[in-house]
Order: C-alpha cells, then structure tokens, then sequence
C-alpha cells in the first residue's frame, strides 16, 4: 500500500515538473530574417571578410618592419602611388586599409606631382615595445625634398617615429599587421 | 648660453629708460586689469586673446601654418663685432657648429621669450629677407625690446644666418622686418597625411566656443586639418577638416570625431543636449550631433530620420549633403561620408559610427543640404 501510494505520489510529482516545464519552455528561437533585422536595426549584417593574404611575408617581425618601413619611406611623385599599393598587398588589416587608401589619395596627386616630391631615408631602428610581444617601435631618418618648390628647401633630415603591429600569419612568415606614423 | 638684447646703446640711459618703462608699463597694465576686472568685457565665445601684434616688450606673435607668412621684427646677434654674446646657445648648441641658427625672444626675462608662443628647440622656421630665405632652427632664447619698423620683436637671428639672407653684418646691432613662415612638414608620415597628429601636422587655432548655437561656428580646437577641399580620412578613423573648408564645415568634422566608434543603438543619443557625448547613437542623432558642432542646429534639436528630410535646402550640397528617409540618414561632409554602419562594402572603412571612404547607394533617400555649404 506504502509503496504504491509513493509510486503514485512520483508519478504525479513527474507529471506536475513535466507540465511545469513545458509550460515554461520557449520555442526554438527562428533567426529572424536578414532584411526584418535591417529594418528593425537598420544595419544590414554583412558576411565576415575573407582572410586576407600577402604578396610577400618576412622570416621575422624585425625583417617584415624594416622591409615595409624602407618602402615606405622612398618614394617619388611618380612612383608613391604604386609603392603604397604594393605595401598594401604585403600587409594585412589596419596597414593594408591605410596604404590603399594612400595609394588612392596619392594616385595623380596635383600637389606632389606638380612640386616634384620625394621622400627619402633610412630605418634607425626597430624595437620591441615595452609590454608588447608584437608591437614596435621604428624610428626612421627622413629627408623631403621638391624639385620645383623651395618649400622644403634648407630643412635637415628629421627623425621621425611610428608604430608597427606584426603578425606571423603562418609560422616563419611575418606581415605587418598595423601602421601608425606618430611624428 | 642666453643672451640679452638691445646691445650697443648707452647702458645707463637705457637701464633708466627701461626701468620708467617698466614701472609705466606695469602701472598701465594694473590700470587695465582692474577695468576689465570692473566692466566683466568676457568673449563668451571663448576667442582667442592676447597674442596681438603690439608695441611693447611683451608683444607677441601667432605663427599661422605652413605656406601663411608674415612679417616680424629681426635682430642680429654674434659675431666679431659682439662677443658679448658668446657662441652657446640657451639649447646647448654651440652655434659656431649650427650657423642656421636662431633665437626666440620676448619679455624681460629668459623665462618670457616666448614671443613665437614658445617654440621648441630644433623648430625650424623659414626666414626670408629681400629675395633671400633659408631655414632656420631655435637653438637660443633672448630677452625683447621696443618694436622694429612697428612690428613686434620677436625673432634674432645668428650673424651668420642673417649673412646668408644677404644682410649686411653690423658688429650686432642690425634690426629689421622678416619673414619667417613654417616650413611644410615633412617625412613620409606627414607628407601621405598618415600621421597620428594630423595630415599636415597643422591644428586649427584653439576656439572654445561653448555654444556654436549661439555663437558663430569656429574651427574647433585640436580638429586635424588636411589642406585642400577635400576631408580626409585618417588611419586612426577620424577625419581631418579640409583648410579650405568654412569653419562649419570644420564644426562637423570635429564633432563627427569626437564620437566615432561610438555603439550604434536605436534611440541612442535622443533625448539629449546636443552639446553631451551621449554614450550610444543612432542614425539621426549622430548627424544631429554633427549639425550641432557645426552650428547649424540648435542645442534642443531632436527628432527621427525622418524629419531630416526637409532639412535645409533641397539637393545635394557644395560641402554637406544630407540622404535621409524615414528609416535612415547619412551625409557627405566635404566627400566623407558620415553613417552608422559600413554600407558600401569592403573597403568602406570600419564597421560602425563613423567616417567612411565611399560612396554608397542613395536611392530611395532625400538629398538635403544647409543653406550657403
């Protein structure tokens, strides 16, 4: 008797959790739509970019920095465009982003062509940041020089420094991940 | 070594004649801070003071940037004919070693030669006289003196830098009006307009203007300036103003930065002063934020895409071209677009509120623009 009035008693007790539950019990959630999420955010989710690749990759982060630095920092009216353009495809991320949007800026640029522009100099030094395993700091010695403007005419090679973020894209070949000139 | 000006006159005569100069000058200036303390004559707006061109020791100059000259008063020092001056500079620099040298001056002390607003060391300054010029670089500090041709005296150039000029050397004593003028900055950085300072390393003058509702919009302090016509997307995401730009335009450009990568959130930044960075925004209250810091919305303004539609004028803009609908509002400032997400694709810069690079789809959107940009 004891024991079937417990069995009963556990059976209602399964019931009662089981009704409670499905009570409670939300149905799967249905990914709204792409175009009712642009409307109700008016954001329209784009698919996650493609993992980019490189043109040329560098056997250390000190090779990749002095490699990237050196062409960035000589250059001529004629050639600035297509030496950005080719920074960019040997770099990822933030670097790429900003050298094609200078090889886009500098593309027929009035300014530099008319006034003969260059930029030249030579990598000081790179060295690790403090704190950081990938970032570094490159301290550069430049010189900028016009052919047909005095502008620049009389100024000393100035030192100038910028911030560089490598990554080793595969083991053993470094790109630059991130470009900031500082000064 | 610092040097002292005004060498080669009478000492005594000129000692007593400064000090009756100072004491009047002093007396003066006593005089006129207690009127202005009395009458409360306050530029709200916040402008500038002081810096004026003027008569007196203290007077001082406002360099403008690269490619804006202007005349000042010059000096001459060192040499044979004055070796009281030494061959040190206040820097340390010997400048028998560094003939393209200069030396700032101002006041009647060490500490107040900062009549160029006080350069650092090694700034370099095209100086130009006759048809002659050359770049110079601060390596000493002077004390100042009375005007020169009625220009302020701010400036003492090294004897052999001003024999570069073609000026005739005068055992020291040679004064007269300059250019000087900024170089343009250089290195790859500057040139490319990477730098993290600015494309051109040129700040627009400080304003403070606390309210460009009720004051006229003025360049705001600290926004990077790009030279041109054109707004220029920076590496760090914000955007340099153009230097051709009106001061609104320059307005908005400084205000877009102050909130770039902000959350996007629907009904963020509503509801609030125009003037407070709010934590989140949407699509109408950042370009509402920008109007603001532009000038061209009262500090009160709030309301939905949707109003922005008859905002203006209709069609599109010299500087600043509105897209709203009533789902949706992005604008061109001097060829950036402003917009709360990446609608162009890849290459249309970081996702979010922000500057962005191209040009997206404006169908189906009202092109509005502010009077007169």
């Amino acid at each position: 008797m004891n024991v079937r009035r417990a069995a009963a008693i556990s059976l209602c007790a399964l019931i009662t959790a089981a009704c409670g539950a499905a009570r409670h019990h939300k149905p799967p959630a249905t990914k709204p739509s792409a175009l009712a999420q642009a409307q109700a955010t008016h954001e329209y989710p784009s698919p996650p970019p493609p993992r980019q690749t490189t043109t040329t990759a560098s056997a250390t982060a000190v090779v990749a920095i002095r490699r990237f630095a050196t062409a960035y920092i000589n250059w001529t009216a004629q050639s600035v465009s297509g030496d950005l353009h080719a920074l960019a495809g040997a770099s990822v991320g933030q670097a790429r982003s900003a050298m094609a949007l200078a090889a886009a800026g500098t593309a027929g640029d009035y300014e530099l062509e008319r006034g003969g522009i260059a930029n030249h100099g030579t990598v000081e030094t790179v060295a690790l940041l403090p704190g950081h395993r990938d970032r570094y700091v490159v301290v550069t010695l430049e010189s900028t020089t016009a052919t047909n403007t005095t502008a620049y005419r009389g100024l000393l090679p100035a030192w100038h420094v910028a911030l560089a973020t490598v990554t080793e894209q595969t083991p053993g070949h470094w790109v630059l991940s991130d470009w900031q000139p500082e000064s | 070594m610092s040097r002292k000006g005004n060498r080669g006159r009478p000492r005594g005569l000129v000692l007593l004649a400064g000090i009756g100069a100072i004491l009047l000058a002093g007396l003066g200036l006593a005089v006129l801070a207690l009127l202005t303390s009395v009458f409360g004559q306050s530029d709200e707006c916040g402008a500038p003071v002081g810096s004026s061109p003027g008569a007196g020791p203290g007077a001082s100059i406002v360099l403008g940037p690269p490619g804006t000259g202007q005349r000042v008063g010059a000096t001459e020092y060192g040499g044979p004919g004055d070796p009281s001056s030494g061959v040190v500079g206040s820097s340390g620099a010997n400048l028998l070693e560094f003939p393209d040298s200069y030396a700032e001056l101002g006041g009647e002390t060490f500490q107040t030669a900062t009549a160029m607003g006080g350069l650092p060391y090694m700034t370099p300054l095209r100086v130009t006289w006759g048809s002659h010029s050359a770049i110079a670089y601060k390596r000493d500090i002077g004390l100042g003196g009375g005007p020169i041709d009625g220009l302020p005296r701010v400036l003492d150039l090294w004897w052999e830098l001003a024999g570069r000029l073609g000026i005739p050397y005068d055992d020291g004593l040679w004064s007269g009006p300059v250019g000087v003028e900024r170089p343009p900055p250089a290195g790859a950085g500057n040139v490319l307009g990477q730098n993290a300072t600015g494309s051109t390393s040129l700040t627009a003058a400080s304003s403070a203007a606390e309210d460009p509702a009720t004051c006229d919009p003025v360049t705001p302090a600290g926004v990077p300036i790009t030279s041109g016509d054109h707004a220029q997307l920076l590496p760090n995401g914000l955007a340099a103003a153009p230097a051709d730009a009106p001061p609104a335009v320059q307005g908005i450009v400084a205000a877009g930065n102050q909130i770039v990568g902000k959350p996007y959130e629907v009904g963020g930044g509503h509801g609030l002063p125009l003037s407070e960075v709010a934590p989140t925004y949407d699509c109408s209250s950042s370009v509402e934020h920008l109007l603001y810091g532009g000038g061209l919305l009262p500090v009160s303004y709030d309301a939905p895409s949707g109003m922005l539609e008859s905002f203006g004028e209709p069609g599109p803009g010299r500087w600043v071209t509105l897209y709203a609908n009533a789902d949706h509002v992005f604008m061109y400032v001097a060829g950036l677009r402003w917009d709360t997400h990446n609608a162009a694709g890849a290459g249309d810069g970081s996702t979010g509120i922000g500057w962005h690079p191209l040009v997206r789809s404006s169908a189906g959107f009202v092109a509005r623009h502010p009077a007169g940009l």
